[in-house]
């Protein structure tokens, strides 16, 4: 297919800058947090070293994930969806067991995680199921498209992975909640969930409960989980208004901070920048995900708005997890904060999904004029 | 393909949009307020934590259990000792303060930056490495004044191995020292720094001697200054140990062999327990925990007479005449000879056209057992042998616990060697002669043995044919290892020997006699010169010396129900009598009168001058 000019002309550049700069400022925090104030031999230097490669992949992939047309997936949702279910199968079989769970595909070259690859199903299957909804979803339909999602999740927490299967449902629930509801489904839920929220207790593992009684109070463990909300907090804190400049943070410098170039990623970024520069950062974050709202609402069919709201719900989850942990709103769990955080196919994951956004802005008036 | 296409033309729901943004909305202001709390409202707080509330954690290190004698004496206590670590986190110039350090302690630059860089990657963040072991109290002064403008520095208190005797039990207790990496590989809870028995009891009973480290948490400022510090975790002390050693008695042993090499055993003969185990020259076990420099170390390899080496467990020798006592026990195991079944010595003995001569040129006549074991006639034991042959007599040897380890609870034991017709032809490659027979049977050729199995062997005769397993902790069990093979009547003939051996006017043991307590004894002589591809590599040094041989002497003695066995060997001693026999009389007067006899100044001089004048003529072998 040629490329059409007016395909370039509609990409929403805003968004398509801002995934660019967080991955900078990610890249720029992973610098400092790999303590460069540290001696030799013990700095993190190829953390950033290997982040800007898989930004670069990143930014391959999302133009790959640009130049298709993305109604093609409508078609392709439901294989997506049974094949995923088949890997999730095959990894109770012949999936690799690490640090005790099967999680993992081994396709020789490299280790495969299908729950990542259900991640994207899930948006396109949700997109499908939901933009065929006429109305608002009733107590049946809700349970048939919850139900779909409850598929790869239950699949993905047998495994186990709490956190993966979770945010499956998460991001569905998003997806439904962005469909809308009927009122009396809404009234329900909005009394049975809460009562049914403390009967999953009994349903955790032992240190998750633990994480969640130290959340409450951090001074139980003040060497363990409690010690990472502890110093986190320190961290930000002592960041004042303006911050203590970069590469500065005594708390990050000085390895004080648990898990900083990861999970706490934001932490380092906090304590060096301030108030001010933390501002902007999840300033940034929200015109990002306001970009997706704009995309969605002016995409040209259901299925496009749906696509976008995934994606946006997919960021949303994480960034609300990961910075209310780090600001010591939330248990410590292990969600990294999309473009900050070091991890490679998180970030590739990332920018793929920018894309696919990206692909939903640009076709939204080439119909009209077709 | 329409599919694709036909979808209407309908907008995203409105609620859901708004919903969005709502959601955004509220991220951005839920974040915002607790961003304006935790940075602005609470930011000096939080500043102010930063510098101060830091916490780490350390290890409080366990002191190691005591060592006693058998009569409660202190050997080994725990003193406290300060070492100067790095915590590298803290350090904003290692190499400034590495001067720093050498400047203080005298100690080298390159040297300490050398131990630095090998043990840097080792230690857990935030932890001190140290670099400078053993402060002595005026450095340690020195550095303290200073401690608060280096930032990283760290000063260590840790309990510190102190053996109040050093030398004196150097072999029994070992020493303990900083472990290295194997020792961490095979303990987890080992840390750098750490001590760890490497020699003797302090080995051997490591476990139950380490303890179990406590857990301090305190907290650090941001130049690594200690603000407040709480103990999560008490350290529990190792299990102290009585040893069923006499210090009194060690002591004496000790002062007897003073100048010269050589090993005494005292064995407890009913129990096993061992009330000494004496072994010169020795080194200071202290010399250890406080570092050994590499010239210490290499004075101590390099020397000649070996101190590090446990004569009594690690060396062998030929047993000499001393070993006639099994060869006369296996020929009445295997009923070769009657005890009254004389034997006629000419003074010689002919094999072919060799001719093997008794120590007595004149020979002794018509002997029978008690007469041969007391007079040591070699012609006896010449003719015994040969009808016993090496397969009878290396039976019964071992049968006697010859040619294997006791089992005592200290490393590196040998087993000594008793010899096979297969073992020489897999070794020398030949076959076993008829004179090899002879040989062995008065305990010279082939076969090499400890003291420490000498003393048990002869602590079996004296206490009814029990072999027992030496002990060296107080409140172990008595352990029955083997029964000599021999009748009551058979042993108690041995024994008999033994006592008659001191008691009679042509017994060569006459001076060891002791007024009110019932002494035995046998004395050898264990010629070194036609060994010496087996003991070159002891005495290379000392030529003249070396062709001297080794003075044996073992005795039982017994009073009111308490019965002893007693192994005493003299390198290069000459005679069993006088060389080693002065030493076994002091132990047997400390054991049963309390006497403590010291070592004449003349002995010592004379040990010293043996040595010194490197005597060039070969003695004739002079069996006692």
């Amino acid at each position: 297919m040629p490329i059409d000019r007016r395909l370039l002309l509609y990409i929403n550049w805003p968004l398509f800058g801002l995934a660019v700069i967080l991955f900078l400022i990610g890249v720029l925090n992973l610098y400092s947090a790999s303590g460069t104030r540290l001696e030799e031999g013990m700095n993190m230097a190829p953390f950033y070293h290997r982040q800007l490669l898989w930004g670069l992949m990143g930014l391959f992939g999302m133009v790959v994930f640009m130049f298709f047309d993305y109604r093609h997936l409508k078609t392709l949702a439901w294989p997506l969806f049974w094949t995923t279910v088949v890997l999730l199968v095959a990894v109770f079989f012949a999936g690799k067991t690490i640090y005790g769970a099967r999680r993992w595909l081994d396709l020789g070259f490299m280790n495969f995680q299908p729950s990542e690859l259900a991640k994207i199903a899930i948006l396109i299957v949700g997109a499908r199921i939901l933009s065929r909804e006429r109305e608002p979803l009733n107590f049946i339909r809700l349970a048939y498209v919850f139900g779909v999602g409850l598929v790869l999740a239950g699949l993905i927490i047998k495994q186990p992975d709490l956190g993966s299967g979770l945010s499956i449902l998460m991001i569905l629930g998003g997806m439904i909640l962005f469909r809308g509801v009927t009122a009396r489904v809404f009234k329900t839920c909005l009394v049975a969930i809460p009562c049914l929220l403390p009967l999953s207790w009994f349903f955790l593992h032992d240190y998750q409960k633990q994480r969640i009684m130290t959340f409450l109070d951090p001074t139980t463990d003040p060497l363990g989980a409690g010690y990472h909300i502890i110093q986190s907090e320190i961290a930000i804190g002592s960041g004042g208004f303006w911050g203590k400049g970069f590469l500065e943070g005594t708390q990050s410098q000085l390895r004080f901070l648990p898990e900083r170039h990861t999970d706490f990623a934001v932490a380092v970024f906090g304590e060096e920048w301030g108030f001010v520069g933390t501002m902007i950062l999840l300033t940034l974050f929200c015109v990002f995900l306001y970009q997706m709202v704009v995309i969605a609402r002016d995409a040209r069919g259901l299925f496009g708005s749906y696509l976008a709201a995934g994606v946006f719900f997919y960021f949303f989850w994480q960034i609300l997890i990961n910075t209310g942990m780090v600001l010591g709103l939330m248990p410590v769990v292990g969600i990294p904060l999309p473009f900050i955080s070091y991890g490679g196919s998180a970030t590739l994951v990332n920018f793929c999904l920018v894309g696919l956004v990206l692909n939903v802005s640009m076709r939204r008036f080439l119909f009209k004029q077709a | 393909m329409s599919d694709l296409y036909n979808e209407s033309e309908q907008q995203a729901p409105r609620s859901g949009l708004i919903l969005l943004q709502a959601l955004i909305l509220g991220l951005f202001c839920l974040f915002a307020i607790r961003l304006w709390y935790l940075q602005i409202h609470r930011s000096e707080e939080y500043q102010a934590k930063a510098l101060e509330n830091q916490l780490r954690q350390e290890s409080i290190p366990s002191p190691r259990g005591l060592i006693r004698d058998r009569n409660g004496d202190l050997l080994a206590v725990n003193e406290p000792a300060y070492a100067l670590g790095i915590i590298r986190e803290d350090c904003p110039d290692v190499d400034r303060l590495v001067h720093q350090i050498a400047a203080w302690t005298g100690k080298d630059y390159f040297e300490l930056k050398t131990l630095y860089n090998k043990n840097r990657k080792r230690v857990k963040p935030f932890e001190p490495l140290i670099i400078v072991p053993d402060l002595t109290f005026a450095q340690l002064a020195l550095v303290e004044t200073n401690k608060l403008r280096w930032p990283g520095l760290e000063i260590q208190f840790r309990p510190r191995r102190l053996y109040r005797y050093g030398t004196l039990l150097a072999h029994v207790l070992g020493y303990v020292a900083e472990a290295d990496e194997e020792d961490m590989a095979r303990r987890p809870d080992l840390a750098l720094g750490d001590y760890v028995g490497k020699q003797g009891i302090e080995l051997m009973l490591e476990d139950r001697m380490r303890g179990s480290k406590g857990l301090a948490q305190y907290q650090v400022d941001v130049n690594g200054r200690r603000l407040k510090e709480r103990v999560l975790r008490h350290p529990q002390a190792g299990h102290e140990i009585s040893l069923s050693i006499d210090l009194g008695l060690q002591k004496l042993c000790m002062d007897w062999l003073a100048e010269e090499a050589g090993g005494v055993a005292v064995m407890d003969a009913d129990t096993g327990q061992l009330w000494a185990l004496a072994t010169a020259p020795s080194y200071d076990s202290n010399d250890f925990s406080s570092g050994l420099s590499s010239k210490q170390w290499a004075k101590l390899r390099d020397n000649p007479l070996h101190p590090m080496q446990n004569r009594v467990i690690q060396s062998v020798y030929p047993p000499g005449s001393i070993f006639k006592h099994v060869v006369a026990g296996a020929g009445l195991h295997y009923g070769m000879i009657a005890p009254n079944e004389t034997v006629f010595c000419p003074g010689f003995v002919k094999l072919g056209r060799r001719i093997f001569r008794c120590w007595r040129r004149g020979g002794h006549g018509k002997v029978d057992m008690n007469r041969a074991l007391v007079e040591s006639c070699d012609v006896y034991f010449y003719k015994l042998g040969k009808k016993l042959t090496v397969d009878r007599m290396s039976e019964f040897a071992k049968a006697v616990g010859f040619g294997e380890k006791t089992g005592i609870r200290l490393p590196h034991e040998k087993a000594g060697n008793i010899p096979t017709r297969e073992w020489k032809l897999k070794r020398f490659g030949e076959s076993w002669q008829g004179g090899d027979n002879l040989n062995m049977a008065i305990g010279q050729g082939f076969t090499l043995v400890t003291p420490l199995q000498v003393v048990r062997f002869f602590a079996g005769i004296a206490n009814g044919g029990r072999l027992l397993k030496p002990l060296l902790l107080k409140d172990e069990k008595t352990v029955v290892q083997a029964d000599i093979p021999l009748r009551p009547d058979q042993i108690e003939l041995l024994r008999q020997a033994l006592v008659d051996t001191v008691e009679t006017p042509h017994g060569t043991c006459r001076r060891i006699r002791t007024k009110g307590v019932v002494v035995g004894g046998k004395t050898g002589t264990a010629q070194v010169v036609r060994l010496t591809d087996e003991l070159k590599e002891l005495k290379d040094d000392q030529i003249p010396y070396r062709f001297r041989d080794h003075a044996w002497m073992a005795a039982i003695a017994e009073k009111d129900g308490h019965r002893f066995a007693i192994a005493c060997l003299v390198e290069h001693g000459l005679h069993g009598g006088s060389g080693a026999g002065p030493i076994v009389k002091a132990v047997i007067d400390y054991l049963f009168e309390g006497k403590v006899t010291p070592n004449p100044e003349e002995r010592k001089a004379k040990a010293r001058a043996v040595r010194a004048l490197s005597l060039k003529h070969k003695e004739k072998r002079r069996a006692d």
